[in-house]
């Protein structure tokens, strides 16, 4: 891959306001007249052999959208650049692209003054800024996400009501653009896992939060999603560009009904509750240990690299630290228990 | 050239198409489903914003029942639709298509007590899980279907000429696979066109990126006939910056959950529409709108592209963000829904004629072709009835197919388009032009000579206009790069033959309609005129490649117009 020129990074979904990054802040610093720069990856790869970045000067207008960045591009000055675009609405989630660094839609997105724009990761590059989206389509029908019904259909209108859909309401959001299945790092150790992807579990989260639904959603989540192996990094929300909580509100009540389908085979959910049952708090070395076992150790290099930025410490794992409070965690656990009986 | 077969093939992949494969599988026809973009992404039917309750569903009174029908048959089409097909079609939605649609696990937004919520008045309508965004709810679900149901498709594919045999049936689709940059060659006896109700003709559209009149154009060449294509329907309230957003709207809809909608500010910030007093009866008030706002223009305050304004700022922004989406357009140009308006401008929307069509069974005059939704001249495209015709072109499809006799594919004709699309991919000779320039040249000519405002004068410079287009411009079109890998300026060469041959037709279709009508007017012929034109207006392709015409009258047995002649602009639909 090319070098990406160094320009500075948008900030995320989050606090963007704060930031300086709300869309009013950021169509402030650009007026009428002004020059667009964009440097943007291009690839044939039927006959070259890696990407390259090519920079083109952009004339400004009226709150300018990257897609119309890259229709000038194609239409007056790069000739064949290959974007995929359908709707120009934020409906057909068909153009994200990512602008300095950060999944977005090109449609949706306000220009940077300057900015990198290349395609999506976790996904072969067709030409351009066009990816292959056959790969996350298999993930999500392997996860057969239509609605299998619990008792026959009773006509319309049936009896639903909106708090009975509420827990399913905010995955209806999804556009399927793929953003977030390119910002997750887990999609992105390829066959090291079997985990779906954000985007895949929120189309599943959609059935397995619809009270209507009624086939064993949680095993679905286990055995074809690998669930459990999403580390909860929130990349996903911080890109979403329709703001689903796609952690809190599909990943986590899937992994819920995973444990309560399949407690035995929730390994990951087992693992955490004992380390927390028996120290007070969740130990980062234990939990990996816990669950892939020895296979943790094959990677010593990684191991040291957590362990030098600060996400594990295998001697406080080794020396089994003890919260001070332990035995009340522990009565909180039995009062749980005994209430979920 | 690949080969493929296929008992059936539907070219389109939004509301009819989709619908049309599933009845065909449920029929145990295997359908293959042929789609320019991605199955329920590209295509218009994901902007379907709201979904009309219609008869007496829900609660409906018989006044709401006769009061939605009207609103079809005189707002949505000027009187020019099969009152009959508007019955069975609307009786069916009552009957089969919701129910269908909820079975299968459309979301239609309730409120807490369990009452689907609508808006108040005459015509009413619901939502799939947020009013704007019901058609991508939707078009997923239709999606999912097709997946589980294992009907094959070939997306990112576009079908670029029907085959035919010496005595004119159908034998088969060529197509072009985009990603491959690969042609194809599909046998079949039976085709469904599903290609849509718009085309990307003038600088600012509703339509998504790679709709181009293809199913107009291909089922012309293949011997149809066509019929108001003139009547080109507008949005009006569509948001003017950033310049992308053509189809970004600021739905001039009642929001449901209330009897509220949004108001159009002229430049001195005068209400010069209001729905919820002007327009009770109109879902859809869009022709209302575009003649109010052409007295605007008229009275120098506002634009066709610009220059007046739409908003909900006299609404309380709790009602707009209840259950609608209508904030995402405010926010994302850093603008408050509670207290800003947007500039706004014209968009081409709709097309209301197309491709003649038998509204009883889907059938074309070509043998073996069929037609589903939008792209037919019956009907301008709301998503529930092209759904229907996407039922009723299946079922004809599977009581025509033991009949339809089998062919093999025509080889000198399969040949002699793979060399007509390739020849299109060529290299760019000095002094060329590229495609997207040859689709801006187009879209201009038609922005400054067919837009509302026209006349004979006009048309006709126009013609000449897109006459030297064809003559002139495309010898010398070529390609920046000719790689066939995903090649989307190969792709805009062959839209824009299709483009300018529809342009052509549509521009001759409204120069032969001496009236204005809807959403059409002539400066020339302001006045609606019931007494002879209430009819179509059917154009025929001559054995010597020229256009005859000919007009046939509609039957009213349900609605008719209260006046045999008035001045357009004084109508309000």
């Amino acid at each position: 891959m090319a070098e990406r020129p160094q320009v500075a990074p948008a900030a995320r979904n989050f606090g963007r306001d704060e930031t300086g990054d709300s869309p009013a802040a950021r169509l402030a610093r650009l007026k009428e007249g002004d020059t667009v720069t964009a440097h943007i990856s291009r690839w044939d790869p039927g006959t070259e052999p890696a990407p390259r970045f090519e920079t083109y000067r952009v004339p400004y207008t009226k709150w300018m959208r990257v897609l119309e960045v890259l229709t000038y591009v194609s239409e007056e000055i790069g000739g064949d650049l290959a974007h995929r675009w359908f709707c120009a609405n934020r409906m057909c989630g068909t153009c994200a692209v990512r602008v300095n660094g950060r999944e977005v839609l090109a449609c949706w997105e306000p220009v940077e003054p300057e900015m990198t724009i290349e395609p999506l990761r976790n996904a072969p590059v067709v030409r351009d800024l066009v990816i292959d989206r056959s790969g996350y389509e298999q993930r999500v029908s392997g996860l057969v996400p239509w609605l299998e019904r619990r008792e026959p259909y009773r006509g319309f209108p049936e009896p639903l009501t909106h708090p009975a859909m509420a827990a399913a309401d905010k995955a209806l959001d999804c556009i399927s653009c793929m953003c977030c299945f390119s910002a997750c790092p887990v999609i992105g150790l390829g066959d090291e896992t079997k985990f779906a992807g954000p985007a895949p579990l929120v189309q599943l989260a959609r059935v397995a939060l619809d009270p209507r639904d009624g086939i064993d959603r949680g095993r679905i989540a286990l055995e074809r999603g690998a669930v459990f192996d999403c580390v909860s990094c929130y990349k996903c929300e911080e890109v979403c560009p329709v703001s689903i909580p796609i952690v809190t509100g599909s990943i986590e009540p899937l992994k819920a009904l995973a444990f309560k389908s399949l407690p035995r085979k929730s390994r990951h959910a087992r693992v955490f509750l004992a380390i927390v049952r028996s120290r007070g708090r969740i130990d980062p070395s234990a939990l990996v240990l816990g669950v892939q076992r020895l296979t943790a150790l094959r990677h010593p290099l990684r191991v040291l690299k957590l362990w030098r930025h600060g996400k594990i410490d295998p001697l406080k794992t080794l020396f089994g630290f003890r919260l001070p409070d332990i035995a009340q965690i522990r009565q909180i656990f039995e009062a749980v228990r005994g209430g979920s009986r | 050239m690949r080969r493929v077969a296929a008992e059936a093939v539907v070219i389109g992949g939004g509301a009819a198409g989709t619908f049309a494969a599933l009845e065909l599988h449920r029929r145990g026809v295997k359908p293959l489903i042929l789609c320019k973009g991605l199955v329920g992404k590209s295509g218009a039917s994901i902007f379907a914003g709201n979904l009309v309750v219609p008869g007496r569903l829900l609660g409906n009174t018989e006044q709401q029942a006769r009061d939605t029908a009207e609103f079809l048959i005189r707002m949505h089409n000027h009187f020019l639709i099969d009152q009959h097909y508007a019955r069975a079609a609307g009786e069916w939605i009552e009957r089969e298509y919701y129910p269908e649609l909820e079975r299968a696990g459309l979301y239609l937004r309730r409120d807490e007590h369990g009452e689907i919520v609508t808006n108040e008045g005459p015509v009413r309508c619901m939502a799939a899980h947020s009013q704007g965004e019901s058609g991508v709810l939707f078009m997923d679900l239709r999606r999912k279907q097709v997946l589980q149901a294992g009907i094959p498709w070939l997306e990112e594919t576009a079908a670029t000429a029907l085959l035919t045999e010496a005595d004119g049936a159908i034998a088969g689709v060529m197509a072009l696979d985009l990603a491959r940059g690969e042609v194809v060659a599909i046998e079949s006896r039976a085709v469904i066109l599903a290609t849509g109700y718009a085309d990307r003709f003038y600088p600012r559209s509703t339509a998504t990126r790679e709709m181009s009149a293809d199913g107009i154009a291909m089922a012309w060449r293949a011997g149809a006939e066509l019929m108001n294509l003139e009547i080109q329907w507008w949005h009006t309230s569509d948001v003017r910056y950033p310049l992308c957003w053509q189809r970004t709207q600021v739905y001039p809809n009642p929001i449901i959950g209330s009897s509220h909608s949004a108001r159009l500010y002229n430049s001195g910030g005068e209400v010069f529409f209001d729905q919820e007093a002007d327009a009770p009866i109109a879902m859809g008030p869009y022709t209302l709108q575009l003649k109010r706002l052409a007295k605007q223009v008229l009275a120098g305050k506002a634009r066709f592209d610009g220059g007046y304004y739409s908003g909900f700022n006299h609404v309380a922004p709790d009602v707009v963000t209840a259950y609608t989406d209508y904030a995402k357009a405010f926010a994302a140009v850093g603008k408050s829904v509670a207290s800003d308006t947007l500039e706004t401008a014209c968009s081409a929307h709709y097309r209301q004629g197309g491709i003649v069509v038998d509204p009883a069974t889907m059938a074309t005059r070509v043998r073996g072709l069929y037609v589903a939704g939008g792209v037919g001249g019956h009907s301008n495209g709301l998503i529930a009835p092209v759904t229907y015709d996407g039922m009723l072109a299946a079922e004809t499809v599977a009581t025509d197919l033991p009949r339809l006799k089998s062919s093999a594919l025509p080889e000198d004709k399969a040949a002699a388009e793979e060399a007509r699309l390739l020849a299109l991919r060529r290299s760019l000779p000095s002094n060329g032009v590229a495609p997207a320039h040859v689709k801006r040249a187009l879209r201009s000519v038609m922005s400054e000579k067919m837009g509302f405002f026209k006349d004979a004068i006009m048309m006709n410079g126009a013609l000449a206009e897109v006459t030297r287009l064809r003559d002139e411009l495309l010898p010398a079109m070529g390609l920046a790069n000719v790689t066939p890998r995903l090649n989307y300026t190969w792709l805009d060469a062959i839209d824009v033959v299709n483009l300018l041959d529809v342009a052509a037709l549509t521009i001759r279709g409204a120069l032969n309609r001496t009236e204005s009508r809807g959403p059409f007017y002539r400066t020339d012929f302001p006045e609606m005129d019931n007494a002879n034109w209430l009819v179509k207006n059917i154009l025929t392709p001559t054995p010597n490649g020229d256009v005859r015409f000919r007009t046939e009258p509609y039957e009213l047995p349900f609605f008719k117009p209260d006046f045999v002649r008035r001045h357009s602009l004084e109508v309000d639909w």
